[in-house]
């Protein structure tokens, strides 16, 4: 009970207390303000009487006050976290639209500006609408059913699709469909979040595009060096052949015409041969490398790029260690790729076998004043000794579907730029494969 | 008195075949599987011009004629191969040969070649 002091009165001897005082409980209960007035006899000292103004109700009033505050600065509150949640809602770039589960024909009762952008439908051509038969025509309908499946079983959805504006250009989204519940579990909303795809994937694609040509270049450079071989083997006999029959042609000067031109037709086959390869070999030549300056390390970043993917779907994680202020080299950008592509995807097939194996690194620095060291370093099975010797041969491979020619084709590239490629076994766990880059090296190619 | 011709080539069917049909030109004819071979068994003063193979495992022909000039031998040299390199035959003059010929060899060409030498 508080007691308002509104003056101070005379002094007096005894406290009266008015009839109005004396206020039964329910009163107080519904009163909110009680005013009494009464003169009160502060028993100690006798000294001061005061009329008061005794307010029974005041804490109730204030505390219906409080209450009053209270749930106006919760209102305030929620309104701004409306404000804020919608705020976001409206801002994101996530085209999100929100569907009504209970009504039959299941419409859409929201959408986000961004929906709007995205989809190139107005607001009018989306309120009210199925979500499903706003893309009717043309959209891809197997996707169609995989969302209205996972919904009907009660899971929410998430898959990437190619998608179509109203006017019918394409793009590529990633929609994710989640479930709203009401306290008895019944589905009452869906809301989709449709995230634009189009230049992630287009820039996937271009990375897989120039890895797959880089991976041409290596594999028609592998060709060319088959050829050669393969040449090289198939013209020791053909010399053979043709120095025989020209032998025995001679032997049998104006003897045997028959047989003398048996011969001939075997020098005829023998000379159709040996053009069938040089013509082949002639398809199949080198490109001339061109030199040009070249920062390693960007060269080195731009190949981890392009085997990205690769190293994700193996489960594999790349490092890369680049040395600082490293000068530039003279070296020809394709082939040096195709060297650390071929480093890179032998390093991951030694690491294949084992979940445990999982770290390739890759490091440059300055071996010398005048030469550039990169090594590529994996924690795979490691090197068989008996196989170091044989490892930059022609067809020594250990892969099932291998040609046996990148590590040879690789060290004849890095030779060709003044270096050499070399491996070693770590000596803890794996291989490492490293070649130099001498610096102001004139190429003799 | 017959010229005499030698042959390195690792290959041996590839010697053989060389030698019978050199022989019917009336040439004496040695054959070789390695440079090294031929180092050890001619001496760098013996006449007779060498028919050479350049690739070919330890000595190739490009070093067997860098050893065969530091030895100060005015031995004639004809390379044959099979690797067709761009510049083969350029560098096959330069480095002092009479010339270069690509495998399968036609045998008339390879005599007018050794019989060039010879005049």
């Amino acid at each position: 009970m508080v007691l308002k002091i509104n003056q101070r009165l005379p002094m007096k001897k005894k406290i009266i207390l008015s009839k109005k005082m004396k206020l039964k409980k329910p009163a107080l209960k519904k009163a909110s303000r009680i005013d009494m007035e009464g003169q009160i006899h502060l028993l100690k000292n006798d000294l001061d009487i005061f009329r008061g103004q005794v307010s029974q109700g005041e804490d109730r009033e204030q505390l219906g006050a409080k209450r009053e505050k209270l749930s106006a600065d919760r209102e305030k509150r929620a309104e701004e976290q409306i404000h804020i949640r919608t705020k976001a809602m409206e801002s994101t770039f996530d085209g999100i639209f929100i569907i009504d589960a209970l009504k039959p024909d299941f419409p859409i009762i929201y959408a986000n500006p961004s929906f709007y952008n995205l989809t190139g439908f107005t607001k009018n051509e989306v309120i009210g609408k199925n979500y499903f038969l706003l893309y009717g025509k043309i959209q891809n309908l197997h996707s169609l059913e995989e969302i209205k499946r996972s919904l009907l079983n009660g899971k929410t959805f998430q898959g990437e699709m190619l998608n179509f504006r109203k006017n019918g250009e394409k793009f590529w989204s990633l929609l994710r469909i989640t479930l709203v519940r009401d306290k008895n579990g019944v589905t009452t909303h869906y809301v989709g979040n449709k995230t634009d795809t189009t230049l992630m994937k287009q820039r996937n694609l271009e990375i897989e595009v120039q890895r797959e040509e880089l991976l041409h270049v290596t594999r028609v450079g592998k060709l060319a060096e088959f050829v050669s071989s393969l040449a090289h083997e198939i013209s020791q006999p053909l010399t053979a052949i043709l120095s025989y029959a020209q032998a025995a042609q001679r032997m049998l000067k104006d003897r045997e015409p028959q047989l003398q031109e048996i011969l001939q037709y075997i020098i005829n086959d023998d000379q159709r041969a040996a053009e069938v390869i040089r013509r082949l070999r002639y398809l199949l030549k080198k490109s001339k490398p061109t030199f040009e300056q070249l920062d390693i390390n960007i060269l080195i970043n731009d190949t981890i790029t392009l085997m990205m993917p690769y190293i994700t779907s193996k489960n594999k994680v790349i490092k890369f260690e680049s040395g600082k202020d490293l000068p530039a080299i003279q070296g020809d950008r394709i082939q040096l790729q195709q060297v650390l592509l071929n480093l890179i995807s032998n390093s991951l097939e030694a690491m294949e076998s084992s979940e445990d194996f999982r770290e390739l690194m890759i490091k440059t620095s300055l071996k010398n004043a005048d030469t550039i060291l990169v090594e590529v370093k994996d924690s795979g099975c490691g090197i068989p000794p008996e196989n170091m010797t044989k490892l930059f041969g022609h067809f020594f491979t250990n892969k099932p579907d291998g040609l046996g020619m990148g590590l040879s084709i690789s060290r004849s590239i890095v030779e060709a730029h003044g270096g050499y490629l070399e491996a070693k076994n770590n000596p803890d766990q794996g291989a490492t494969f490293y070649f130099t880059i001498p610096l102001n090296k004139k190429s003799d190619l | 008195m017959s010229a005499k011709i030698y042959i390195v080539d690792d290959d041996e069917s590839v010697c053989r075949a060389l030698k019978t049909l050199l022989t019917t030109y009336d040439f004496v004819v040695n054959t070789f599987n390695s440079a090294q071979d031929f180092f050890d068994k001619v001496a760098f003063d013996a006449p007779g011009c060498l028919l050479l193979d350049i690739h070919m495992p330890g000595l190739d022909g490009w070093e067997a004629q860098k050893m065969i000039l530091a030895s100060g031998s005015k031995r004639p040299v004809i390379f044959i191969s099979a690797e067709k390199q761009d510049n083969a035959a350029d560098r096959a003059l330069q480095v002092g040969a009479l010339g270069f010929l690509q495998k399968p060899v036609n045998g008339q060409s390879l005599v007018d070649l050794i019989n060039g030498v010879k005049n």
